[in-house]
């Protein structure tokens, strides 16, 4: 699981204003906030320029303020009905233009794409949920890029548009009825697929094994147990794996976990009294787990509280790291521990890196041990250590029971309860990791470790990681509109386009322009393409070379501007939550609509005084 | 990228007093600029109109002579270069003028995909009326246009008459006050042409102000009751169509019954008081009303004729 670099907020922590003493942020609010009146006001001048160049310094003014004040008028008075005459029109007109090719396409790609799909891979389930989202992404863009782009222009060119805006229509309810109509073709188109898709992963997951041998397994050595051990055997091959199954004296039984999944064994009688066991359908790979984050904390060798853990070397700074075999240790603070989440038992799952200074036995993982304490002052308890392996890139899991021993100040073990003893009064709970080998070092980062809660529909995740595509088309619908205002259509799409691929690849622009990568601009780049001459090559000292790279500088700050205003498509890409089998979280997903939402409006805004100051018979 | 226009600069209330003045145009000019804003074409120069309440007034001239970009101008579809366009004392660009104007441009611009009732109710819904209005409306318009037995047709099947038709009904979908026609005649057969000619002179008696523009001389002279003939973006001349096209000099005398002798008898009469007799003919009708009378005969008594030779 890639996991958000970024902290994990909720939702109001990621708007509204706060922070720890130490850095105060201003929030997404406070940005939006200071960024509007300034892209405004920039906007309105460079507006006003060309205003001047018509008009006049005086009359240039009141050129743009009246346009200013007749924005204002418009869009208060915004009629919904026409809005949804103009949004059916646009439906109407998608459908004109036969997008349900698009869901053809999607079909078909789907009849075929279960031969190409590696069903031996040790995760078929992250395989196949990750193919059809990320089909369903470019689909999906690629048919908002064509319904956007090409309506207005083709309205302007055919003349149509006059007859309308000789009617009481504002444009800016000529730009949101576009919008609203292909959004809402595009939903429909969603949903099919989205169907399609579950179905398509459903299915292609599914398959069944038959029983190959099995045999009576004899009574366990203490027979006092009330559900013995009764038959054990080994399943046929199926997708190329195999599984082992226990039954209890009960019949029920289950198979262990092959490639995350496992199922469920039922042991019956046939005629002549012989065991017959039937295997049901599989069952584990399509969860949605909800995690519980914490806050982390560092304690370095000495038991001392520290900013960060040790840093081994390793580039993506990312993670910190303690060692082994000292008082070093990563301690979590979980709030919400309630009882009622969590009866029974309380599931950790942890995602440690590990850092080996001597190789030690390179078969085995790195000892480790966990134990929970509660986070209250006054308090000294904690739980007796659970030690674990390290297994790398593979998660975890460590199941505390309910009740389990506790060690006070005496360190003296005694019987204890999770709640009584360890949650504090506010639902608090520490987590410690330590590293037990000396020398060796554990990796970890404030998502790393968390409370598994219990687990959310998959449906309902794979419905929210929709919603992320759903947002992503939103987008580049809006913006394919906007654009389409004032360009023809195809440059219209090319446009758009550019903007889906810079707002997925800002990080590269930005990381060009501050010379973390090298081959520079885009000239630059290009005299290397041509002259065959490699990345890291200097250029001699020549004032050829000092213009290239200061225009380069100012396309590259342009374009990292660009990609900063525009959408981080990336953010909206959950599709790896749903594959890796994690719930999409709240303050994410409300994230991601505040944002969706606030652009397309903008782009909408925009669109409607470029629509409005445009001579549309010229 | 602003507004090039100007909105009067004292706006009066049009409900307070109804102007009589319902188009005015002050010294409007428009030229044409290419990408780099040089000058293409000067469209219009100058232009000083003034389109009262209650009349035909028509735009005459050849093509390109700024007709159609004085609609347009009039519309807010185009911005003024210099100058002013004023519709019910208001700015042209002002989008409220559009609830009192109805406009048929000039070839009907509408979507393909619909059909007429479709296509109607979608207007209709422009000028946001609730549903009840809006199927009155549309009822009552593709009846008066004669679309009927069409109405579930898409509009692409429709003739170029047809479509005229139904151009000419979502003009009027919001019973406008002053409605603009953009060649109005333009591919209509004699027959449509006629009934678009007598639809404009039932619009002046319901006290709706028309302002057409054509370069089909006869139509402006049947209807219009004052007109403007532009040339290549200037105006030439503006007045009343009976005093333009009196000829004052000039007395025709039409008689019936009149035997050889008596018309010998008018001639010495025109002789004896000195003027000048320039004709003295059998009429001819015209093409026009022959071919109207045929086709109304034909729908009488339908079926193949013999036909006459004089």
């Amino acid at each position: 699981m890639v996991v958000d670099e970024l902290e994990l907020l909720s939702f109001f922590e990621w708007l509204l204003p706060g922070g720890d003493g130490s850095e105060m942020k201003i929030g997404a609010l406070g940005v939006f906030l200071l960024m509007v009146p300034a892209l405004s006001a920039a906007v309105a001048f460079v507006c006003y320029l060309f205003s001047v160049a018509r008009h006049g310094p005086a009359e240039g003014f009141y050129v743009v303020a009246r346009t200013v004040a007749a924005g204002v008028t418009d869009v208060s008075n915004i009629s919904p009905r026409r809005v949804w005459a103009m949004a059916r029109l646009a439906i109407n007109e998608a459908i004109r233009r036969r997008v349900l090719i698009v869901v053809a396409i999607f079909m078909l790609v789907l009849l075929f794409a279960g031969w190409f799909l590696d069903s031996s891979s040790e995760h078929p389930a992250r395989l196949y949920i990750s193919f059809v989202l990320t089909m369903t992404t470019y689909l999906a863009l690629a048919l908002g890029l064509l319904l956007s782009t090409f309506s207005l222009p083709t309205d302007i060119k055919n003349k149509t548009i006059h007859t309308i805006l000789t009617k009481p229509v504002r444009q800016v309810e000529i730009v949101l009825g576009r919008i609203l109509g292909f959004v809402a073709v595009g939903t429909v188109m969603l949903v099919v697929m989205g169907l399609g898709s579950y179905l398509f992963v459903r299915r292609g997951l599914s398959h069944t094994h038959t029983v190959e041998s099995f045999e009576r397994v004899e009574a366990a050595t203490d027979g006092q147990a009330e559900n013995p051990l009764v038959w054990r055997g080994t399943c046929t091959s199926a997708d190329r794996h195999s599984h082992t199954f226990e039954v209890n004296q009960d019949g029920q039984g289950q198979t262990d976990i092959q490639r995350g999944h496992w199922h469920r064994v039922v042991q019956k009688s046939d005629r002549d009294g012989q065991p017959v066991f039937s295997i049901g359908p599989p069952q584990g790979w399509l969860q949605a787990r909800v995690p519980i984050y914490g806050g982390l904390q560092f304690r370095d060798r000495n038991g001392q509280a520290a900013k960060k853990g040790i840093n081994v070397g390793k580039e993506w700074d990312y993670r910190g790291y303690i060692e082994g075999g000292s008082q070093a240790a990563a301690i979590w603070t979980f709030r919400g521990i309630t009882e009622q989440a969590f009866s029974k038992q309380l599931s950790l799952e942890l995602n440690l890196r590990v850092f080996r200074s001597f190789k030690g036995e390179i078969e085995r993982g790195v000892l480790g041990s966990i134990y929970l304490s509660n986070p209250d002052a006054g308090v000294a308890m904690r739980s007796a250590p659970i030690s674990f392996e390290a297994k790398e890139f593979s998660i975890d899991e460590i199941v505390f029971g309910r009740s389990l021993d506790v060690i006070e100040r005496d360190g003296i073990p005694r019987e204890g309860d999770i709640f009584k003893d360890l949650v504090s009064k506010n639902g608090e709970l520490n987590v410690i990791v330590q590293c037990s080998e000396r020398a060796q070092y554990f990796g970890m980062a404030q998502g790393d470790v968390y409370v598994r809660s219990a687990d959310a529909p998959f449906f309902v995740n794979f419905l929210k990681g929709y919603i992320g595509i759903w947002l992503q088309m939103v987008m580049v619908t809006a913006f394919g509109v906007m654009f389409s205002t004032f360009l023809n259509a195809a440059v219209a799409m090319l446009t758009t386009f550019s903007c889906v691929i810079l707002g997925f690849r800002s990080e590269f622009v930005s990381d060009i322009r501050t010379g973390d990568l090298e081959g520079g601009g885009p000239i630059e780049a290009t005299i290397r393409l041509l002259t065959q001459m490699n990345l890291s090559g200097e250029f001699s000292d020549q004032l050829v070379t000092k213009v290239v790279q200061f225009v380069d500088q100012g396309l590259l700050l342009l374009m990292s501007f660009t990609a900063n205003i525009l959408p981080n498509y990336n953010a909206f890409d959950t599709t790896d939550y749903v594959a890796y089998g994690f719930d999409i979280y709240g303050g994410l997903l409300s994230r991601n609509l505040t944002i969706g939402l606030v652009y397309t409006l903008s782009a909408a805004l925009v669109g409607y005084f470029f629509l409005k100051t445009r001579e549309v018979a010229a | 990228m602003a507004v090039e226009t100007m909105t009067n600069p004292e706006p009066t209330t049009p409900e307070a007093e109804p102007s009589e003045v319902v188009i005015e145009t002050r010294n409007l000019r428009k030229v044409y600029r290419d990408f780099w804003g040089r000058e293409k074409v000067r469209a219009l120069n100058a232009l000083d109109l003034e389109v009262r309440r209650g009349e035909i007034f028509g735009l005459l001239g050849p093509n390109g002579s700024g007709k159609s970009t004085t609609i347009k101008l009039l519309l807010g579809l185009l911005f003024p270069t210099s100058g002013q366009a004023l519709v019910f004392d208001r700015d042209a660009s002002d989008v409220e003028k559009n609830e009192r104007i109805g406009y048929l441009p000039e070839e009907s611009y509408l979507y393909r995909f619909l059909n007429a009732e479709e296509t109607l109710d979608f207007y209709g819904r422009l000028f946001d009326m609730d549903a009840s209005t809006r199927r009155e409306r549309v009822n009552s318009l593709i009846q008066m246009v004669g679309l009927e037995w069409a109405k579930r047709r898409q509009l692409r099947e429709y003739s170029k008459g047809m479509t005229r038709r139904i151009g000419l009904a979502q003009a009027l979908i919001n019973d406008p006050e002053l409605i603009l026609l953009d060649e109005p005649t333009t591919g209509l057969d004699p027959i449509g042409t006629r009934e678009m000619k007598d639809l404009i002179i039932r619009l002046r008696e319901e006290g709706k102000t028309v302002l057409m523009c054509s370069h089909l001389l006869a139509d402006v002279q049947d209807v219009c009751d004052r007109i403007a003939i532009l040339h290549q973006g200037d105006l030439k001349e503006m007045g009343r169509v009976d005093s333009l096209l009196t000829v004052k000099d000039v007395t025709q005398v039409q008689a019936r019954g009149l035997s050889a002798e008596a018309e010998d008898e008018i001639r010495e009469v025109i002789g004896k008081h000195g003027g000048e007799l320039m004709s003295m003919e059998h009429p001819t009708s015209t093409l026009e009303e022959l071919f109207l009378r045929i086709v109304r005969d034909s729908e009488e008594r339908p079926g193949r004729r013999t036909v006459e030779h004089e």
